[in-house]
C-alpha cells in the first residue's frame, strides 16, 4: 500500500509538471493534466482501501535532508479515509476537467493542470505525514498551488479573494505552527508519534487545543473565520472548487481531529462543547446565507460553511464522549462526523461540478439568467437532483445516514447522567433540524431556479446538454451518494473501526444485517437499502391508480404556457429565486441584519486604506508627465481620427472612391 | 415470521389510511358548509371528485419538466412509507426499519420537496409562491417537530416511534408534564403539517389557486391531491399514535386488529372534527406573521425540554 501511494503522489506531480511543460499546445496539456490525476486518484484509493478495510496502519520512515525532522509517513485509517476522500473527488473532478478545461484554453489551462495536480498532491501529503515540519510544508504548499487556483481569473474579483484567501490562509496557519510549537517545546520533538504520547498539564493542552481549533477552523470554513471561503471558492475553476469546497475544507476538520482527539486526547469536556457550538453556529447561519445567494457557486461555498458545521457538531458530540468517559457517544459522535465528511465531499463535489457545467454552457453564475434547464440538459438536472436530494439529507440518500448519525450522538448526549449533555443535546438537535430544513429550502430554491420551470435568458434558452467527460464526473458522484446511502450497512462499520483506532477505544457494532443502529438497536435502527426497496415496492400503489380508466383517457394534451388568471403569460410572470427567499429574510431580519452591517464597515475601511494609500504615494513627478503627455498625444490623434468614422454609407463610399482615385493618380504617376 | 406480519400489519395500515383519507377530507368540506350554513357536498363526494379526474386527460404547460411529472408519486411514495411506518393500529412501528422519528420527519420533507419543486417546475407564478411558501413554513415547523418529539425519546429512552407510542400506553413516562407540553408543540406541528386554516398559506386556495397544484389536472391531479389527503390522514395519525394510543393492538391477533382499525378511524374522526371546529371559526393568518404564532409552539417544544430536565 505505501508504495503504491507513492506512485500516486508521483503520478500527481509528474502530471503537473508535464502539463506545464506541455504549455504549447494545451489541449495536450489538459489531457495529460487531467488523466494523470484520474489514474494517481484512482492508485491512491486503491492504495488506502487496505488499510480501512484491515484497520493496520501503515508505517515508512527515511531520514531526510533535514536532521531536525526525519520523513515520516503514517497511513492510518483517518489518513486512509482522507486519502479515500481525495481520491475520490480527485478521479470525478480529473474526468470533469478533460472537458471543462477547454473553456481556459488561452487562459492558463497549462498552468491550472498544473497547480491542480500540485495541490493534491499536497493534500494526501498533509494526511498522511507524521511529523509537524513536513506537515507545515506540505499545509503551505496545499494553501499556495490553490492560491494560484483562485487567482486564475485575472480578474478584479478573483484577485481579492486571492488576497483574502492567501491572508487568512496564513494569518491562521501562524496558530497551528504556534500549537506545533508548544508540543515540540513540550516532548522535544517534531514527530507526531511524540505528540501523542504524554499529556501537557490541562491549561497547556487547552492553550494548544484552542490554537489548532482557530487555526484548522479558519481553513475548514468555520464561522466566524468562513468570510474567505464564499470569495474564493466561487473564483476557482469548477473542478479546483469541487477540490476545495469538497476536500481541501475537509484537511481542516482532519487537523481538529487530529490535534483535539488524537494527540490531546480529548481530555476535557468544554472542547468538544465548544467545536460543537462553533459547528452549531457554522451550520445555522451558514445555512441562512446560502438561502439568500443568487450565485450559485457562492450558494454552494456558503452550504459548504453549513456542512463543515454539521461534520463538527458530530466531531463535538465525539469529543464530549471522549472527555466524560461515555464510549458510545464517542464512537457514534466521531462516525457521524466522518460519515458526513465522506459524504460531503460526495455531494458538494457533485454539485460543484454541477455549477462548473452550467457556467460552461450558460457563462454565468447568476441563476436569475437560468430556469427551464431541466429540458434542455435533462442529465446534469438529474446528477444536480441526486446531489440535492443527497444534501437535503433525504432518505435512502447518503446525507441522511449522516445526519442521522449525528442526531443519535445527540439523543445518546441527551440521555447520559451529564446535565450539560441533557440540555445541549436536544437544543443541538433541534438547531441541526433548522439546519436541514433550511438547506432543504436552499436546494429547492436552487433547483427550482436553475432547472425548473421557463428559462429567463437568452443563453437559458439556448443552452445545450454538458459534453460527455463532464457528465461522467458528475455520474460517478452522483453513483457514489446513492450507494453511500444504501451501503451504509457495509460502510458504517468500516467508519466505527476508524473511530476506534482514532479514540483508542473498542470498536462498536454499528450495523447487522441490512439495519444501521449507533450502538445500541434497542435505541434505534434505520436501514436504507429496505427504505429503497419499500419505496419502489409502494410506487407500484400510484401506478396501479393511475392505470384506471386507461383505456378511456383522453391523451394529454401540452399548452403553450402556464395559466395567468387569464392576461397574456410574460417571461417575467415567474417567481426568482429571491423571491422564494424573501419570507425567511423578513422573518429572520436580524440574522441577515448580523450580515449586512457588516457591509458598511467594510466599505467604510477600504474608502480609508484608497484614501492613505492616494496620500502617501511618492509623486515620480518626470514619469506622470511625460507618460501623461504621451497618452494625451495618443488619445487626441484617436479621437480626431475618430471623426473620419462617421457611421454614414454615403460617407464611406466617397473614402473608397478617394482612395481609388489616390491610388490610380499613382499608378498613372 | 413476526417481521412479515408486521410488514403486512403496515401494508393494510397503509392501504386503511389512503381508502379512508379522502372521506375524513369529505368530512372537513361537509362540516365546513354546516358551519357556513350551506347544505354542502355529499359524504363521499371527494371520491367521485378523484375518480372523475382519474377519467380525465391531462393538460401540461410547455415548460414544465420531469419534476412536474413525477411529484404524484414521489408525494404519495413517501407519504405510504410514513403510513407504513407509524404505530397506528399497534403500539409498534410496522417497520421499525423505517419507524424511526427522524427517518419520518426526513420523509415529510422528501414529499414537501418534491410538492413545492413541481409547483416552480410548473412554470406558474402562483405555484411557484405557494411552492416557497411550503418550504418556509418547513424551515420554521422542522425544528419544532423534531425538538417536541425528541423530549418524547428521551423520556422513552428510544427514537423509535412504537417505543415511543409503547411507553406511553403503559402510561411508564416519568415526567407528565413534560409529555403533555411536547403534546401541544407537537399538536401544533401536525395542524400545520396538514395545511388547515388559520395556516392554509402554501395552498391558500382564494389567493394562490391551491399553490403548486395551479397547473395540474387529470390524473395528475387526482393523484396530487389524493397524496395531500393521505399526508393529512398521516399527520393526524401520527399524532394519535404517539401521544394518544388508545385501542392499538398490543398483540398481532385479527381481532384486536381489527378493533385497532375502528378505533382507529373514530379517533381521526373526532381529530377532523376539532380541526373543522378551529378551521372554521378563524380566518387565514398573514403569510409574513405566522412564523410568530409558530415561535410559540417553538416556545412549548422548549419549555417540554425543560420541563423534562427538571423530571416533572
Amino acid at each position: 500500500m505505501g508504495p503504491l501511494l507513492l506512485a500516486s503522489v508521483l503520478f500527481y506531480v509528474a502530471g503537473g509538471v508535464a502539463s506545464l511543460l506541455l504549455w504549447r499546445s494545451e489541449a495536450w496539456a489538459i489531457r495529460v493534466g487531467s488523466l494523470a490525476a484520474v489514474v494517481a486518484g484512482a492508485l491512491g484509493a486503491l492504495a488506502v482501501i487496505p488499510v480501512l478495510t484491515t484497520g493496520h496502519a501503515y508505517l515508512f520512515s527515511t531520514a531526510g535532508p533535514f536532521p531536525f525532522a526525519a520523513f515520516n509517513i503514517r497511513i492510518d485509517p483517518l489518513a486512509a479515509l482522507m486519502v479515500l476522500v481525495i481520491s475520490l473527488v480527485t478521479i470525478a473532478a480529473g474526468l470533469f476537467s478533460l472537458s471543462y478545461l477547454k473553456g481556459y484554453l488561452g487562459r492558463g489551462a497549462a498552468a491550472i493542470g498544473f497547480f491542480m495536480n500540485l495541490f493534491i498532491a499536497s493534500m494526501v501529503m498533509v494526511a498522511i505525514v507524521d511529523n509537524a515540519f513536513y506537515f507545515i510544508l506540505f499545509w503551505e504548499g496545499m494553501t499556495i498551488a490553490s492560491y494560484f487556483l483562485v487567482v486564475c481569473e485575472r480578474d478584479d474579483a478573483a484577485v481579492d479573494a486571492g488576497f483574502i484567501y492567501f491572508f487568512i490562509a496564513h494569518a491562521f496557519s501562524m496558530l497551528v505552527m504556534v500549537a506545533f510549537l508548544l508540543l515540540f517545546m513540550e516532548t522535544g520533538s517534531l514527530e507526531f508519534a511524540a505528540f501523542r504520547a504524554p499529556a501537557p498539564p490541562t491549561w497547556l493542552a487547552s492553550i494548544i487545543f484552542l490554537l489548532a481549533l482557530f487555526g484548522f477552523g479558519a481553513k475548514a470554513g468555520m464561522m466566524p473565520l468562513h468570510t474567505w471561503l464564499p470569495r474564493a471558492h466561487p473564483a476557482a475553476p469548477s473542478n479546483a472548487s469541487a477540490l476545495m469546497s469538497g476536500v481541501m475544507i475537509k484537511l481542516g476538520v482532519y487537523g481538529i481531529i487530529r490535534v483535539g482527539v488524537d494527540f490531546l486526547g480529548a481530555s476535557t469536556a468544554w472542547w468538544g462543547w465548544m467545536v460543537l457550538a462553533f459547528g452549531a453556529v457554522s451550520a445555522v447561519l451558514g445555512a441562512f446565507y446560502a438561502l439568500s445567494e443568487q450565485d450559485i457557486k457562492r450558494l454552494l461555498a456558503y452550504s459548504s460553511v453549513e456542512n463543515v458545521g454539521i461534520i463538527l457538531m458530530g466531531a463535538g458530540a465525539g469529543m464530549v464522549g471522549i472527555a466524560t468517559r461515555q464510549p458510545v457517544l464517542a464512537t457514534v459522535g466521531l462516525l457521524a462526523a466522518l460519515y458526513h465528511l465522506l459524504n460531503h465531499a460526495a455531494f458538494k463535489g457533485l454539485l460543484f461540478l454541477g455549477a462548473g457545467a452550467l457556467l460552461d454552457g450558460l457563462s454565468t453564475r447568476d441563476m436569475a439568467q437560468m430556469g427551464g434547464l431541466g429540458r434542455r440538459m435533462p442529465w446534469t438536472a438529474l446528477c444536480f437532483l441526486i446531489g440535492a436530494l443527497g444534501i437535503s439529507a433525504f432518505p435512502p440518500l447518503n446525507g441522511f445516514i449522516g445526519e442521522w448519525f449525528t442526531y443519535q450522538s445527540f439523543f445518546i448526549a441527551g440521555h447520559g447522567a451529564d446535565f450539560a449533555g441533557r440540555l445541549l443535546g436536544p437544543i443541538a438537535a433541534a438547531m441541526l433540524a433548522i439546519t436541514g430544513a433550511l438547506a432543504l429550502a436552499c436546494f429547492f430554491g436552487a433547483w427550482g431556479m436553475i432547472f425548473g420551470g421557463a428559462p429567463r435568458s437568452e443563453r437559458a434558452e439556448q443552452a445545450r446538454e454538458t459534453p460527455a467527460p463532464m457528465l461522467v464526473g458528475m455520474g460517478l458522484l452522483a453513483v457514489s451518494c446513492v450507494i453511500l446511502g444504501l451501503g451504509a450497512p457495509l460502510i458504517a462499520p468500516l467508519m466505527s473501526d476508524v473511530v476506534a483506532a482514532l479514540a483508542k477505544s473498542g470498536s462498536l457494532q454499528v450495523a447487522s444485517g441490512m439495519l444501521v443502529f449507533a450502538g445500541d438497536p434497542h435505541q434505534a435502527v434505520v436501514s436504507p437499502p429496505l427504505i429503497a426497496v419499500l419505496m419502489l415496492g409502494l410506487l407500484t400503489l400510484p401506478l396501479l391508480i393511475a392505470a384506471v380508466y386507461r383505456g378511456r383517457r383522453p391523451a394529454s394534451r401540452i399548452t403553450a404556457e402556464p395559466w395567468t388568471s387569464g392576461y397574456q403569460h410574460t417571461a417575467r410572470m415567474t417567481v426568482s429565486s429571491g423571491g422564494l427567499a424573501e419570507p425567511l429574510r423578513v422573518m429572520f431580519r436580524s440574522v441577515y441584519w448580523l450580515h449586512g452591517r457588516e457591509e458598511p464597515r467594510r466599505a467604510g475601511a477600504a474608502a480609508v486604506a484608497n484614501l492613505t494609500a492616494f496620500a502617501t504615494r511618492v509623486e515620480p513627478l518626470w514619469d506622470t508627465a511625460s507618460t501623461r503627455l504621451a497618452t494625451q498625444v495618443v488619445r487626441g490623434t484617436g479621437r480626431s481620427l475618430q471623426t473620419l468614422e462617421s457611421g454614414n454609407l454615403r460617407t464611406y463610399c466617397f473614402y473608397i472612391f478617394l482612395a481609388l482615385a489616390v491610388l490610380l493618380l499613382a499608378v498613372a504617376w | 415470521m413476526e417481521t412479515a406480519l408486521l410488514l403486512l400489519v403496515g401494508l393494510a395500515q397503509a392501504l386503511l389510511l389512503l381508502l379512508v383519507a379522502p372521506l375524513l377530507s369529505g368530512m372537513s368540506r361537509v362540516l365546513r358548509a354546516k358551519f357556513q350554513s350551506r347544505r354542502g357536498p355529499p359524504l363521499l363526494q371527494d371520491y367521485r371528485d378523484l375518480g372523475k379526474l382519474l377519467a380525465r386527460g391531462e393538460v401540461i404547460p410547455a415548460e414544465a419538466g420531469a419534476v412536474f411529472r413525477i411529484m404524484p408519486y414521489v408525494l404519495l411514495v413517501a407519504m405510504l412509507l410514513v403510513a407504513m411506518a407509524i404505530p397506528a393500529l399497534t403500539t409498534r412501528s410496522p417497520v421499525s426499519a423505517t419507524g424511526d422519528l427522524i427517518a419520518i420527519i426526513y420523509l415529510f420533507a422528501l414529499g414537501r420537496f418534491f410538492y413545492a419543486l413541481s409547483g416552480v417546475d410548473s412554470g406558474s407564478m402562483f405555484a411557484g409562491i405557494g411552492a416557497g411558501r411550503e418550504t418556509t413554513l418547513a424551515v420554521l415547523n422542522e425544528p419544532v417537530m423534531l425538538l417536541s418529539l425528541f423530549v418524547v425519546a428521551l423520556l422513552a429512552g428510544s427514537t423509535n416511534l412504537g417505543v415511543m407510542s409503547a411507553s406511553i400506553f403503559a402510561g411508564q413516562t416519568p415526567a407528565f408534564a413534560a409529555t403533555a407540553m411536547a403534546m401541544v408543540a407537537f399538536a401544533f406541528a401536525t395542524f400545520l403539517e396538514m395545511g388547515k386554516l388559520p395556516l392554509d398559506l402554501a395552498e391558500a386556495e382564494q389567493e394562490l389557486q391551491e399553490g403548486p397544484l395551479t397547473e395540474y389536472s387529470g390524473r395528475a391531479l387526482a393523484l396530487a391531491k389524493w397524496g395531500l389527503y393521505l399526508k393529512q390522514a398521516v399527520a393526524a395519525a401520527l399524532f394519535l399514535g404517539i401521544f394518544v394510543p388508545v385501542g392499538a393492538a398490543a398483540t398481532l391477533a385479527p381481532l384486536p386488529l381489527a378493533l385497532a382499525a375502528v378505533v382507529l378511524a373514530l379517533k381521526l374522526v373526532v381529530v377532523f372534527l376539532a380541526i373543522a371546529f378551529v378551521e372554521n371559526t378563524m380566518a387565514r393568518i398573514r403569510f409574513l406573521s405566522s412564523s410568530r404564532l409558530i415561535f410559540v409552539a417553538a416556545g412549548a417544544a422548549m419549555l417540554a425540554l425543560a420541563f423534562s430536565l427538571a423530571g416533572v
